[in-house]
Parts: C-alpha cells; sequence; structure tokens
C-alpha cells in the first residue's frame, strides 16, 4: 500500500462480488457490527469481525465534500482492520441517498406484519425485520 | 452466361454473410471487454474472502464445518453452464461432452445424480441425449448478476445441508488467457478448506494478531457459504467471459473464410466471363469470315 497521501487518514474499501464500489481515504470510519456499531479511527488495533445491517459511515473523506459523511448500506458481511486498511465485503452496497424512504418503509411494514410459526421463521423473521428496520433508518437518516 | 451470373449470384451471398459475421465478431469484441471488466472488478471479492479465512486459518480456529466435511457420495448434483446461442465454435459441444463424461461417471457408479442447466443449447444437446434435468435457466447472457446467481447458490448450499446431495460439480468453461478457456468439471462442494498462511506470511500476521467479533468460528460459519456463493458466480463469470471469446474466434475464422471464398468465386467468375467473351468474338469473326466469301 503505498501510503502517498495526507497524513492521518485511514483507507477504505468495500468489494462486493460484482464489484469493488468504493476505495478512498478518510479520517474515520462508523461499521455497523453484528452487535452494535464501532467507530475506526487511525491506528485501529486489527480484528475480523462480522457487520450486521446497518449504515457505514464514512466520515472526512479526502478529495470528497469537506465535512461531508458519505453513508452506504451493507446487510451483513464481514470487515477485516489493519494497518489503517478497512476491507469491507458484503453482497450488496447501496448508497444510503439512493434508497426510496417510501418502498424502504412498505418493505418494513411487510416484513413486520408477516407471520412466522416455528422457531427458524420466527428467528428468521426478525432478522428480515432488523434488516427493513436499518434500511428505513438508513433512509431517513439522508433525507433529513 | 448463365454460369457466370451463378457464380456472380454466389459471389454476392457470400459477401453478405461476412458482413452479418465481421458484424458479429465485432459484438463478441465488445462483449467480451464488458464481460472481462465485471470478472476483473469481481476478483477483489474472492480475494479478500481468501484473505480473511487465511487468517482464521492460521489462528488455528476448529475448522469443521458441513461445508467441509467430505461424506461418500449417495446423491449428486451436477450444473452445466452452457450459452443460449450458438455460433461460438466449439464452446457448447466441449462443455456438454465434459457432462455427458461426468454423468456417466455417476451413472457407472449407480449414483442418481440430479442435472441442472443453464443455456439453451446446453438444454437441447443433454435432453437430447437422454439426460433428466432438473432444472433449466436461461436467463444468464453474458451478465450474469450475483443477485441472480445468489439463490441458486443458496439452493445448493440447503440441499447439502439437509444431505439432499453429497457433493456438487459445476461444468463450465473456465478462462485462463485470452487465449486459452477449457471446459472443465470442477468440484465446488464440499468446499475444499482453508489453507493456512505460509510462513512468511505467517511471521506478518503474527504481528497483527486480529481479535475476532465474534469468535473465529461464527464468522467461518458465515463465511464460507459466502466464499461458496463467490466460487460459484465466479463460475458464471467465466462461462460469459469464454462464451465471447468463443464466439470472437469463431466469427473471425469464419469472416477469414468467407474472404478467401470470394476471392476464389471471384476468380472463376472472372474466368467464365472472359471465356464467354472469347467464344463471342470466334463467333463475330467467324460471321465475318462466312460475309467474305
Amino acid at each position: 500500500m503505498a501510503d502517498n497521501s495526507a497524513p492521518g487518514t485511514i483507507r477504505c474499501v468495500i468489494v462486493t462480488p460484482e464489484t469493488t464500489s468504493l476505495d478512498t481515504r478518510c479520517r474515520s470510519v462508523t461499521l455497523p457490527l453484528f452487535d452494535g456499531s464501532r467507530g475506526i479511527g487511525r491506528g485501529h488495533a486489527p480484528f475480523i469481525g462480522r457487520l450486521g445491517a446497518g449504515e457505514i459511515r464514512v466520515s472526512g473523506e479526502q478529495g470528497g465534500a469537506g465535512d461531508g459523511v458519505r453513508s452506504i448500506f451493507v446487510e451483513g458481511g464481514f470487515v477485516e482492520v489493519a494497518h489503517d486498511d478497512i476491507t469491507v465485503i458484503t453482497q450488496q452496497a447501496i448508497p444510503a441517498e439512493r434508497i426510496d424512504p417510501a418502498s424502504a418503509r412498505s418493505e418494513y411494514d411487510k416484513v413486520a406484519g408477516s407471520r412466522a410459526v416455528g422457531d427458524e421463521a420466527i428467528d428468521a423473521k426478525f432478522r428480515r425485520q432488523e434488516a427493513a428496520r436499518a434500511l428505513v433508518r438508513a433512509s431517513e437518516r439522508t433525507r433529513r | 452466361m448463365a454460369k457466370a451470373r451463378a457464380l456472380d449470384r454466389r459471389r454476392k451471398s457470400v459477401r453478405n454473410i461476412r458482413k452479418i459475421t465481421r458484424t458479429m465478431e465485432l459484438i463478441a469484441t465488445a462483449r467480451f471487454k464488458k464481460a472481462m471488466d465485471r470478472s476483473v472488478a469481481a476478483r477483489d471479492y474472492t480475494k479478500q474472502l481468501a484473505k480473511i479465512l487465511e487468517n482464521i486459518a492460521s489462528v488455528g480456529a476448529d475448522v469443521a464445518h458441513p461445508l467441509l466435511e467430505i461424506r461418500p457420495t449417495k446423491r449428486a448434483a451436477v450444473l452445466v453452464l452452457t450459452g443460449n446461442r450458438g455460433l461460438c465454435g466449439g464452446y457448447n459441444s466441449n462443455v456438454v461432452r465434459q457432462s455427458m463424461a461426468l454423468v456417466g461417471q455417476w451413472r457407472s457408479e449407480q449414483v442418481p445424480a440430479q442435472v441442472a442447466v443453464s443455456g439453451k443449447r446446453g438444454i437441447s444437446a443433454l435432453r437430447f441425449r437422454g439426460v433428466d434435468l432438473a432444472e433449466r435457466y436461461t436467463q444468464f447472457e453474458d451478465k450474469p448478476e450475483f443477485a441472480a446467481v445468489a439463490p441458486i447458490g443458496r439452493a445448493y448450499l440447503d440441499a447439502y445441508a439437509a444431505g439432499e446431495i453429497d457433493r456438487l460439480d459445476v461444468v463450465y468453461t473456465r478462462f485462463h488467457s485470452i487465449a486459452k478457456q477449457e471446459a472443465t468439471a470442477e468440484m465446488l462442494l464440499p468446499l475444499a478448506p482453508p489453507q493456512a498462511a505460509s510462513t512468511a506470511t505467517k511471521a506478518k500476521l503474527a504481528s497483527d494478531e486480529y481479535d475476532f467479533h465474534p469468535s473465529a468460528g461464527t464468522i467461518l460459519e458465515e463465511i464460507l457459504p459466502a466464499s461458496f456463493l463467490a466460487r460459484l458466480f465466479k463460475c458464471f463469470l467465466d462461462a460469459a467471459v469464454s462464451e465471447q471469446v468463443a464466439r470472437m474466434v469463431a466469427m473471425k475464422a469464419a469472416t477469414e473464410n468467407a474472404g478467401g471464398l470470394i476471392k476464389s468465386l471471384s476468380r472463376q467468375y472472372n474466368r467464365a466471363r472472359q471465356s464467354q467473351i472469347t467464344g463471342e468474338i470466334m463467333e463475330i469473326l467467324g460471321g465475318v469470315e462466312a460475309l467474305k466469301k
């Protein structure tokens, strides 16, 4: 990794099966881990973690809009953090501003209204509900 | 005159065919470039997944997982990836030949095999050879999408977990380089166990000492299906790229062949026309001689 950029920044890469959807340098990143958000700054201890559904928030992006925050919605995946290098591996990454709040809301209502019978189905329903809720939250936050 | 005119007509039709094959070659070239770009863009994902798997393996986590466990094959599954269209040389027939060999092998071992085929060409070829097809897909063209491949992969994962299949082979055309593609049968399930990092990289890793959230085992459990889906997706991408390369090469050969044909037809036509003119002159001269007398 050639470090020819401004000091104090970290590299954030998001890869999906189809393409590398983001490769940028920034000041900090907030990741939606499976058990809650975690902020990553410079010099973070290396770790590998599982992601839940939620927003990845990239702040202080270089060459970006100054203090603007870029927000990307992911539904599960993995993250590897090492040497000021964050690699997110996920099956789908949607820029939050591209999510339609109305359709996210209706998707949530559909999942919440569905009936699940049996332990496995109930677990699956909760997972989907959680993901749908995170999607709604991500879409509404960017609208504000 | 009749012969010369027939030759001319043939030459015209060959010219038209050459126009078509040249256009097809150009289209295949453009599609190949796009498919190749997609395939290159997809490489990062597989690479990063492999890196994490390597890390987990070198931490010495317990790498026992149902997807890694090799069971005696009682029921097999075969997925054949062919094209929807022909005119691409031996692309489809090579894959069909490979898959027939595999199906024949399961037959001789008396293992029931569930065969799924993608691509109209493969569907008709295998049906003609008397193979029962469990699934048929025709929606994959030159740009397979992960969202379309994933449900197929998940169905295989579920069937494998439920013990409905003990092994999955994918028959497709593997893309090595633009000059080399070969039809291969690759075993995707059970998965090959992750290899621990080599000693050189291990020394580097030791200084990192990754934390795992949650545990290495849980991450492994989640990452293996993802890595299977990525590998399956890569097979689809490879098949798409190879199809375009095969079509490009076949159409290039067809265009060149048409050029040669036109050349030889032109020569024949000119000769026929010349001899006809000579004949007419001889007739006129004969008439003049006759009038002189």
